[in-house]
């Protein structure tokens, strides 16, 4: 297991398994999720969310990653958050930082 | 501190919709205190289903949590894995049923991690490596999707009697 990787492990060999379409739903490759089968794959974490995701093997449009992150993989939604104009780099270390910190102190005014 | 694992010996996560999820289909777990970090490394789940039963089961984040959780009760089971362990100051929250259950989040925008399987003789297992940055991550108490886990069934399918095994590190 790569140090960026999780693992998700499908363990159908007393089972009748996954009907094809519902394996394709889930991202998983059919032929692997079927009776008598068992299906290893990666997961992958974001970055930014800490979200873990089963990637689509069957996917052929570029993964994305954060280079503010050492190229460490983001989702596809938190990659779109990146897109917006008012965007500011949170990755997930720093959102725990602000939750343990507390609310930012208010400017006091005279 | 030390290895905690929360286990739901059996229940059947209804497959239903985004939203509020109904009392006892459902595994949540939310750290005890605001400065908490729960870190979950591993999710097992074994089908316990009489038939076939296509089980879409996903770990996601609640986007509105909880209200007054109701206390976990036998044959369920929070506790550190190691028995001599030091006990964290402020216990995390397991729960299986609440005053007002979970919300589960329904941002696409929101990472969940889909562990669908057939509860028929089906088993499931995420893991991450010991201690990574790869583990699943909550964070706090506050009402936002960074703070509770929900184990729960996307409504596809015709969920099946399951059991589940959360191992997870307070930090």
């Amino acid at each position: 297991m790569r140090k960026q990787m999780g693992e998700i492990m499908i363990d159908h060999r007393a089972s009748p398994g996954l009907p094809e379409e519902i394996a394709r739903w889930a991202g998983y490759d059919p032929r692997f999720c079927r009776e008598g089968k068992v299906y290893m794959q990666k997961t992958m974490t974001c970055a930014h969310c800490r979200g873990a995701v089963v990637p689509n093997i069957f996917r052929t449009r570029e993964r994305h990653s954060c280079a503010k992150c050492s190229h460490h993989y983001i989702c596809d939604a938190c990659a779109y958050e990146m897109t917006l104009p008012d965007y500011v780099h949170t990755p997930f270390e720093k959102k725990v930082d602000i939750v343990k910190q507390g609310s930012p102190q208010k400017l006091l005014f005279p | 501190m030390s290895k905690r694992l929360f286990q739901v010996s059996s229940f059947t996560p209804t497959q239903q919709a985004d939203g509020v999820l109904s009392a006892g289909t459902f595994a949540a777990l939310k750290a005890g205190s605001a400065t908490d970090i729960l870190k979950i490394g591993k999710v097992l789940l074994e089908g316990q289903a009489s038939s076939s039963a296509v089980t879409a089961t996903c770990l996601a984040r609640s986007s509105t949590l909880a209200i007054t959780p109701t206390a976990l009760a036998l044959p369920n089971s929070d506790a550190t894995v190691n028995i001599a362990a030091t006990v964290a100051t402020t216990l995390p929250v397991a729960m299986v049923a609440a005053a007002t259950p979970p919300n589960r989040s329904p941002a696409v925008t929101i990472a969940r991690l889909n562990l669908t399987f057939n509860a028929f003789g089906g088993i499931i297992q995420w893991q991450t490596n010991p201690g990574s940055e790869e583990e699943w991550v909550s964070v706090g108490v506050a009402t936002t999707s960074n703070s509770e886990t929900v184990l729960s069934s996307a409504n596809v399918g015709a969920a099946g009697l399951i059991g589940a095994n959360i191992f997870y590190e307070v930090l």
